[in-house]
């Protein structure tokens, strides 16, 4: 069973937090298989609502979440982009073990990271194992 | 006698109590009244853009909460529940009692009042509004992500029913709305 908190006050706010907490919560009781990835990601992860004017922060820890609003410590992976495309994240994908990106979603992704740079992902190439691993526990297909 | 919430007499009873109020009151509508639902029903029941975005399996209801308000007239929360089915298919839209907004598969929006205006009014991004913690979702994350085109089609289209918000209302219609909602959670025991 994942390990999964919340810093004070931010379960009775709701918002982006919550939100991506009952996302990986979800996904990991619907796929329990996942529960690998979640035990090995370890550091923190940022995440940004550009237009929503929200922000948060993942810090993994081999197999415990803390979800806390803002910006923790120093993020391994940020993502920064509108609320709609964080949502499209969660629609990627995942084939024999590993986010797609060849279809619509994953294509609307590829286009808004390196063609329109409507997001932005830092950690892509020093973290790509924990941004793969992340991206698997935040599919919701 | 209140009819009772989930049997046959109470869906006749309540369908033909909206169908005669959106015959006889005047338009345009109060926002979440119970006519306004109605007119709200026939709208998603016929919308294009919400059956293009729909899932073919969707089999999940949708319910709007309005937390009370009683300065717009609401003293109790409402709850307005759509029943949606496959291929983007509206079976109905009622209000139901707070006991069985809950129930196993159904997915909560919910908000202020001045929140659902400002939704109405395309103030509001329901995405950007959900992350901003403005309106609260509630029920299984990973199932409605993966229709949240259609959801937010769904809230996009209470803003195109059109009609008169609770605060543009006069004190006379505020209270004659009170009323109505009254007399609607007396009668189909809303409550």
């Amino acid at each position: 069973m994942a390990q999964i908190n919340y810093s004070p006050g931010i379960e009775d706010e709701g918002g982006l937090p919550v939100m991506i907490a009952d996302i990986i919560k979800g996904n990991l009781n619907a796929k329990p298989y996942r529960q690998n990835d979640f035990n090995a990601l370890n550091g923190n992860i940022y995440m940004h609502a550009h237009d929503a004017e929200v922000d948060m922060t993942m810090v993994f820890e081999k197999g415990k979440l803390t979800v806390h609003g803002g910006k923790v410590g120093e993020p391994k992976v940020s993502i920064s982009t509108d609320s709609g495309t964080l949502l499209d994240l969660a629609n990627l994908d995942v084939k024999f073990g590993l986010p797609f990106y060849f279809d619509k979603v994953g294509l609307g992704v590829l286009k808004k990271l390196f063609v329109t740079r409507e997001l932005k992902l830092s950690g892509l190439f020093t973290h790509p194992i924990m941004l793969t691993r992340f991206t698997k526990l935040m599919s919701c297909r | 006698m209140p009819y009772t919430y989930g049997t046959p007499e109470w869906e006749e009873a309540f369908k033909k109590v909206t169908q005669e109020r959106i015959a006889n009151s005047p338009r345009p509508f109060v926002l979440f009244s119970p006519e306004w639902v109605g007119e709200w029903e026939k709208k998603l029941q016929n919308d294009e853009k919400y059956k293009a975005l729909a899932l073919p399996n969707w089999e999940n209801p949708i319910v709007i909460h309005l937390l009370k308000n009683p300065a717009f007239g609401v003293d109790q929360d409402i709850y307005v529940k759509m029943d949606l089915w496959h291929d983007g298919e509206c079976k109905s839209i009622r209000y139901i009692p707070s006991t069985a907004a809950g129930d196993p598969g159904n997915f909560i929006i919910g908000g202020t009042i001045e929140r659902w205006l400002a939704v109405s009014r395309k103030q509001l991004d329901v995405v950007k509004g959900m992350m901003q913690g403005k309106l609260k979702l509630k029920g299984d994350l990973p199932t409605i992500v993966k229709a949240v085109k259609a959801a937010v089609r769904i809230v996009e289209t209470v803003g195109e029913v059109g009609g008169v918000y609770q605060d543009e209302l006069t004190p006379e219609q505020i209270e004659s709305f009170r009323k109505v909602v009254q007399d609607l959670v007396k009668e189909f025991n809303i409550t």
